[in-house]
Order: C-alpha cells, then structure tokens, then sequence
C-alpha cells in the first residue's frame, strides 16, 4: 500500500497534479488547494514544475520571481531553498516556473533525480506540485514522487483520453523502474508501445509475460501496481454524469490497469472561478462561498485528513 | 490482477460479499453506464470486443446475484472454490439510482433514490451546509449533485419547470414568483432529494427576505 502522507516526520509530503491534457485546471486546483492547506496552518510550498507554460505564480496573485525552477534545471542554482519567494498566503510560499529556457525546459536524468530528492527536503509540511501536459518523462518521474498523485480530468473525451493516456504512461514508467532485470525491464519497454509485436496489450498480459520469464519479478510488478494508487479529480463539472465519471474512470483503472484509482473529489464548472484567475487571486480567497470554492475546501480537507497535524493548524473553512 | 474470466460476480461489480439487493441493483446499475457503448470513461481504453464482454459479464452477474435461491448456490460454490476473491469492502459502487417516479407538488411524491457515494467523497457530506441550515440556491445544488440527481428528474417528479428550478439554484430572486410560490418550490425541491423541507424552507426563505429585504417585488408565476 502507498504510504500515508503521515508515514514520515521528517521529510515534507509531496502532492502531486498531473493529468495529461492543457487547460483542464491542474494549476487552478493547485493554487487553490495550496492556499486552503496555508490557511489551514499547513507550511505549504508551491512548485510550479510546468516550465514550458509557467504561470502557478499568476494564479496565486505573486509577481513573476526573477529566480525560479528554471535556474535550477539550467544548473545555475542548486539549492532548490533558495529558489523560495512568499507568496500573499500566510504559511505559503513559492518555487515558480519563470524564465525558462523554451530549448531546454526539461533537466538531465541526473538533474531531475536532484530535483527529486531536494523537493521532499524543503523546510515544509506539504510541497504541492503543477506539473505540465503530455507525458516527458520528467512529467511522469515528477508525478511519480507524490505520496498522493492527483490525475486532473475534465468531463469531455478529449481531457479523459488524455488521463488515460497520462496514467498508462505513468504505470508503465514505474513498473520499468521497479523490475530489476534487464530482459524484464526491456519487455516493459517493448509493452509501452501499444501496437508491440508482442501482442502485449494490457498490463495483465504484460505480468503473464514478465511471470513466465521471471516469478520473483511477477511479484514485484504486482507489489508496484498495488502501491501505485493514482487519486481522480474531475474539475468543470456541470451535471451528475459528469461526477459519476469519476466512478467510471476509477472503475476502468481497476479493470483495465489493475490499479486502485480513488475518487477523490469534483469541482463545479463556476464562472466565479474565471473571475478569480483574471483578478490573479485564488479562489478559496477571493469567493470562499462560491459553488467551486466549497468543492475546493473539501478536497483540501480530504488531502488535509491524510497530512500530519501541524502546529497551529486548524480545520479547513 | 485477474483477468475478466478469472473475476467473479462480485468483483465484476465491485462489491462486498455481504452487499445487500439494493447495493447489488445500484451497483449494476452504476458498472452498466461506466460499461454503456456510449460511456465517456470506456472507449478510449477497451476495445469494443472486450467492452461487450464486460457487459454481458455484468448482466450475468446481476442475473445471479439479484435472485436469492441463485445466489446462494453461487455462494456455497464460491466457498467450495476458497472464496477469497470476494472484495473485503463495498467502497467502489456501493450504490446508485437514479429512478425517477411521478408525483406532484399537492401528493408528495418519495424522495428520488440518490447515488450513494464512496468514503472518499462521503466524508464530505458534513460539509453540505456548512453544518447548519442556512440553505441558499447553490447549497441546494451541491446537494443535488453529491446525490447524483439531475435537474430535469427533480423537474418530472416536482412538475415545477426546470427553468424555474434553476432561478432557485441559481439564487436568481428577482426571476422567482411570489414568496408563497416559492415556498413551496422549494418544499418540492427538498423532499425529491431527500432533504427535510421545512428545514430546508426555513432556512431557503429567510435567506430571500434578507436578499430581498421586503422591498423587491416579485413577478407572478409564469413571467420567467
């Protein structure tokens, strides 16, 4: 099973959004449930790691940092602490995307295992991260560190293809790093390629393969499916179709992945929402009644229900 | 991780061993739209072949599991076979209804079935009105919603139009009739959800007169 966020004291938890598709809302949920996680006396660290469309900053109402993620990705800063601004938000600060270099946005192998381990090492109770669109392996290795992994998805085929396609990506990319023998680790390789000349088409025809060549490795890949849970939010919602979907997609990650997907919660399509992002405000902050704001704090409550008590923290609104 | 043939009855539609008839129905009912040809959730990921297996094992499921002398066959064979395939919980589709029945404002029709939810948004449920009852339109709506009731069955058991449902979700007071309408309105509206009405009226009501602050005249039924 994944462990909690309250599994460790010393490390921060890391939150992770992903979801495949632009424009679905990852950045306005992050925004957003870093704020209702601050105000909850959470110490929240935001980190905008979608390089190649930045703007976790604008959202959060902050000026754009001249010092950002970028530089750590181009090696000209490597303590990630350093990179911090405040944000408005009492108890919450910043790491921003800014300032990328567009030709090279995304860091070197060895990079990104650095940027790994310094985010669970930042003076922090909850580190939050946007992650872009599509499916870089930086996207997926990013997405992978959470101890909570949040797939954003919006209720329209193109946003679910993408999650689909996000989550597939990301299952066959942990099974890759979990196998340890090579001739397995090739295999999952071959598997990733959905028209493979093995015929692999499933990941349940994946493990019959992998158990035939290696027992001990069918064993692992089950293990790293089971702790691979992957949480579901559907954002955009306008009509109990649109929240039974998430069922729907938790069901066919069940059946078709062998993964344990868990609802975890919906947000209203609000026209308040538009509004907070054009007056660069989160919304938790600037219509805390607003249809999608309730939706919001309960998320925030459900993540915060999983986090270990801070000092001073209290219930979320 | 089984394959489709090797899942039983229960895990074809995720539920407790001990699931009760009316968790197995709301739970077929909810496998079959996750499983419909038209669902958005399903036809990205199986092929069309595999989806109408699914389906067809989804029916059979429910064939077996909703008519009690089947079912305890079913069982007795499941536990000559281990049994240990049974989910230990009914957390995934616990239930789900969206049956609609005809009623009117002036005989009171039962409240629509609602979607049961799992813990991960249950837990919520605290939350709906803020732990008190002051109702106002979107409150109402959220409600709505975390049952899985649409807007326009609320229409056919209320015989209230769907526009002027929306007035009441929408807190658009000055497009809503006269308060002894409304009154009423909103009555309907909480009882086909399930909701207390007069609490959910008292608390609808003095949210208005503060709105309107006694001052606003409102237009007559059927001006909207």
């Amino acid at each position: 099973m994944q462990p909690g966020l309250a599994a460790t004291k010393q490390a921060a938890r890391v939150v992770t959004v992903g979801g495949g598709k632009g424009g679905v809302g990852k950045t306005f949920l992050v925004a957003n449930l870093a704020v209702a996680l601050a105000r909850s006396g959470h110490r929240v660290v935001a980190v905008d790691a979608d390089l190649e469309g930045a703007n976790l900053h604008t959202c959060l109402g902050a000026r754009a940092p001249l010092a950002s993620l970028a530089d750590f990705v181009a090696q000209r800063e490597d303590d990630l602490e350093k990179l911090l601004v405040d944000s408005p938000v009492p108890n919450l600060r910043l790491i921003a995307g800014t300032h990328a270099n567009l030709g090279a946005a995304q860091p070197s192998q060895l990079r990104r295992v650095r940027l790994i381990r310094s985010l669970r090492q930042l003076d922090a109770d909850v580190v939050i991260v946007d992650l872009g669109a599509g499916v870089h392996p930086a996207v997926l290795d990013y997405f992978l560190i959470g101890d909570e992994c949040l797939v954003v998805l919006a209720p329209e085929p193109t946003s679910v293809e993408n999650a689909y396609a996000f989550l597939r990506a990301a299952f066959y990319r942990r099974l890759r790093l979990a196998m340890v023998g090579h001739g397995v680790r090739r295999l999952v390789t071959q598997a990733m390629d959905q028209r493979n000349e093995r015929g692999i088409r499933t990941p349940l025809d994946l493990l019959r393969e992998v158990e035939s060549i290696d027992p001990v490795e069918g064993r692992r890949f089950v293990d790293t499916m089971r702790e691979f849970r992957p949480r579901v939010v559907i954002n955009l919602v306008r009509s109990a179709d649109d929240i039974k979907l998430g069922f729907a997609v938790c069901s066919v990650c069940r059946k078709y992945f062998g993964v344990d997907a868990d609802y975890l919660g919906y947000v209203n399509h609000d026209d308040e929402a538009r509004k907070s992002v054009t007056a660069r405000q989160p919304l938790v902050d600037y219509q805390s009644n607003a249809d999608a704001a309730v939706y919001l704090e309960r998320i925030a409550r459900k993540l915060a229900g999983a986090l270990p008590a801070a000092p001073g923290a209290g219930a979320l609104r | 991780m089984k394959a489709l043939d090797e899942q039983d009855h229960y895990e074809i539609l995720e539920i407790a061993r001990a699931a009760t008839a009316e968790e197995i129905e709301r739970a077929y009912r909810m496998t079959s739209a996750a499983y419909a040809d038209d669902s958005l959730a399903l036809y990205s990921v199986f092929e069309a072949d595999d989806a109408g297996v699914m389906r067809e094992r989804i029916d059979l499921a429910f064939r077996v599991l909703s008519e009690g002398d089947r079912r305890r066959e079913y069982d007795e064979q499941l536990a000559q076979r281990g049994g240990a395939a049974a989910h230990s919980t009914a957390r995934h589709f616990s239930a789900e209804s969206l049956a609609v029945e005809d009623g009117d404002l002036r005989t009171p029709s039962p409240p629509i079935p609602a979607m049961e939810l799992p813990p991960s948004i249950e837990g919520f449920e605290d939350l709906e009105t803020d732990g008190d009852d002051d109702y106002d339109g979107p409150s109402l709506r959220r409600a709505r919603l975390n049952r899985g009731i649409e807007i326009d069955q609320i229409s056919t058991v209320t015989k209230i139009s769907s526009t002027h449902l929306r007035f009441l979700e929408e807190d658009c007071y000055d497009e809503l009739p006269a308060p002894v309408y409304v009154r009423g309105f909103v009555s309907a509206y909480a009882r086909s959800i399930g909701l207390d009405p007069q609490r959910v009226v008292a608390g609808y009501m003095a949210h208005l007169e503060v709105v309107r602050g006694g001052q606003r005249r409102s237009r007559p039924l059927g001006r909207a």
